[in-house]
């Protein structure tokens, strides 16, 4: 905005027209977002009788048994971990398809990209569903691995957290893929070939040309995911089942219970969570960026 | 430092031969610059020998070493390239040291050779500057320096200097070449630009279409090109086209019979060097051929003067003239003489040349 009204003579005009392009969109994030999560945050600071349900007060407790609480505290740190470890193997899986993408001749560049998009065209729902016949100890997999002999014993991946965090990296992979791709593909080939004519090796030239000027794209690609997986409510709930708990489905059965305040709280801590491990990491790699 | 050869070497794409059968011999120390319009197949030769294009056919040798199916990491050439290709993210000092690096040289011995390749081209003031807080010229020095600072077998030029505003590129032609020299080391470069390829090079080679069309000095290229491509490449000529008429005479499209020094028969092509051509009031004596024509066009260019003749309807001359008189010059329309010896310029026509 300041950009905007510092354009001369016509400043009066451009800011008025720059206020009807952004107003809209500001109003219905005001309204749906920022008031609803003003009126939540003030819930998570009330108190809560299962006979009187929430009772008006000004209280941290919510917060305070949410990390004194062992059932709680269990859900913060598997979805912390889950959501460290899809990120990571997100990573891992996404960076050399993503270098592929980038680097590639072919006509057919347009359709590849849309072929890692395509899983993003299926529901939550009915992926997991599909995931299920797989992951179930009668599942596809399970019963092929019987058949081929590697295993004797029925394999057991639906309603593990193994099968959750498969889930959420078939989910969120293409973000981490499109991400990477973007930034490789600013990342000028002569630099590759420079690092090869100078005596690196593949692996050495990515390590120390193409990871380190990537880093920004790293990190976005990263928090993207991260964030994604942090807040994912269908897979955890349909391939981790009843016994398996993140905290997004966490906050809806605290709903189902009338309990608000509770609910609330986890959905801060949630949030405050994400804000600032997102903050940290883009912190980090800012930092080794500039190294 | 070491010698270069590159036998039969060819690469091609499906149908298209991006390079065929180029054979070179570069020696240790020399200075040998590959010359041609865009797609002749230089820049494919040079990808060759840095190992990032895979030949189809032939060898490549580096030191008497058969390089040819090394990866470009394990080749030991200093390449250059066009825009650079500076590590945004290193330093000054730290994009030198990658070579030295590699190489798992000492840190002390490397810290050492960095200095040294920096102060070779005059930037060790600039060691901890990052890329993109220098100038063009600067950046253009440091990925020298880079290339030469693990003393690598052979140095790989990419159109260096393409990317430099023209009064930088005559310094740095001079600082290259006198450099090289100082080390000796064993140098191909690339470049589309003729002035630039002749002050630099030992030696140039002349590529057309895959296919190298003629390798010498600059006085072999200039005096004694050998087909007309190189006579059109390769400094300014003007042409005469027609049919050989016997022994060392050609018969213009236009009628005139011109004397020429080499024997050929059928179709021909005659290049003229333009300083080569004499002008005058009356007949040139003394040459082997003289021709009246009409002034077509005058162009003045300061120190010299292009004069373009009429000599028929279907022949025209160009004479460059020093312009030691300008109340003195002809003027379009006049009716003047122009001059010149026979000359060995003269080529069977060339089907894919416009005459």
């Amino acid at each position: 905005m300041a950009a905007v009204t510092a354009e001369g003579p016509r400043g009066g005009r451009l800011v008025l027209s720059a206020t009807s392009l952004i107003g809209p969109a500001t109003v219905v994030v005001a309204l749906g977002v920022i008031g609803p999560l003003l009126i939540l945050f003030r819930y998570s600071l009330n108190d809560f009788d299962p006979r009187m349900l929430m009772i008006d007060a000004l209280t941290p407790k919510n917060y305070i048994e949410f990390f004194t609480d062992p059932y709680f505290l269990a859900v913060f740190f598997v979805t912390v971990r889950v959501a460290l470890m899809t990120t990571v193997i997100c990573l891992i899986l996404g960076f050399p398809l993503a270098y592929v993408l980038a680097r590639t001749q072919t006509r057919f560049k347009n359709l590849l990209l849309i072929a890692v998009v395509v899983p993003l065209f299926v529901g939550n729902a009915v992926r997991a569903a599909g995931w299920m016949t797989l992951f179930g100890s009668r599942g596809f997999l399970s019963m092929t691995l019987m058949d081929l002999g590697i295993t004797t014993e029925p394999t057991e991946i639906m309603f593990t957290e193994t099968a959750v965090i498969i889930g959420i990296i078939a989910v969120n992979l293409p973000y981490m893929v499109l991400t990477l791709q973007s930034v490789l593909e600013g990342i000028n080939r002569n630099l590759e070939e420079a690092a090869f004519s100078l005596g690196a090796a593949p692996l050495t030239m990515v390590r120390r040309v193409l990871w380190p000027m990537a880093l920004p794209g790293i990190a976005a690609g990263g928090i993207l995911t991260f964030i994604l997986a942090m807040n994912a409510y269908a897979t955890p709930v349909l391939l981790g089942g009843p016994e398996f708990r993140m905290m997004a489905p966490v906050i809806y059965s605290q709903f189902q219970l009338n309990n608000w305040p509770s609910a609330a709280a986890v959905a801060f801590v949630l949030m405050g969570t994400t804000l600032l491990l997102t903050i940290a990491a883009s912190v980090a790699t800012r930092q080794r960026f500039r190294d | 430092m070491a010698r270069l050869e590159l036998d039969r070497l060819s690469k091609r794409y499906g149908d298209f031969h991006a390079a065929r059968d180029v054979s070179l011999d570069v020696a240790e120390g020399e200075f040998l610059v590959l010359l041609g319009p865009s797609g002749c197949g230089k820049t494919t030769t040079l990808r060759m020998i840095a190992g990032f294009v895979e030949p189809t056919a032939g060898t490549v040798k580096i030191g008497g070493r058969d390089v040819t199916t090394l990866p470009p990491w394990k080749r030991n050439t200093g390449l250059v390239f066009q825009n650079y290709a500076l590590f945004p993210h290193l330093t000054v000092g730290q994009n030198v040291a990658f070579g030295l690096e590699m190489r798992k040289v000492a840190k002390a011995e490397a810290d050492a050779k960095v200095l040294d390749a920096l102060k070779l081209v005059q930037l060790d003031h600039l060691i901890d500057r990052l890329p993109r807080q220098l100038s063009g010229g600067q950046q253009q020095r440091v990925a020298l320096a880079r290339a030469l600072a693990f003393r690598p077998d052979v140095l790989l030029l990419d159109e260096p200097l393409s990317n430099l505003d023209a009064k930088l590129r005559h310094d740095v032609r001079v600082e290259i070449r006198s450099l090289q020299q100082r080390l000796g080391i064993t140098t191909v470069m690339v470049t589309h630009d003729q002035e630039e390829a002749l002050t630099m090079a030992d030696r140039l080679v002349v590529m057309r279409d895959g296919a190298v069309r003629q390798i010498g000095s600059q006085k072999d290229l200039y005096e004694r090109p050998a087909d007309h491509f190189v006579a059109d490449f390769v400094g300014r000529s003007s042409f005469l086209s027609g049919t050989m008429a016997g022994d060392a005479e050609m018969k213009t499209a236009g009628g005139l019979t011109v004397r020429c020094a080499k024997s050929l028969s059928g179709p021909a092509v005659m290049a003229l060097r333009p300083e080569r051509v004499y002008v005058g009031r009356e007949p040139i004596s003394g040459q082997d051929n003289t021709f009246p024509g009409e002034v077509e066009f005058v162009s003045y260019l300061g120190s010299l003067i292009d004069i373009h003749v009429r000599l028929s309807p279907q022949d025209r001359v160009i004479a460059q003239v020093p312009n030691h008189d300008s109340a003195a010059l002809p003027a379009v329309g006049d009716t003047v003489h122009v001059g010149w010896a026979a000359t060995p310029a003269v080529f069977p026509a060339d089907s894919d040349m416009r005459a």
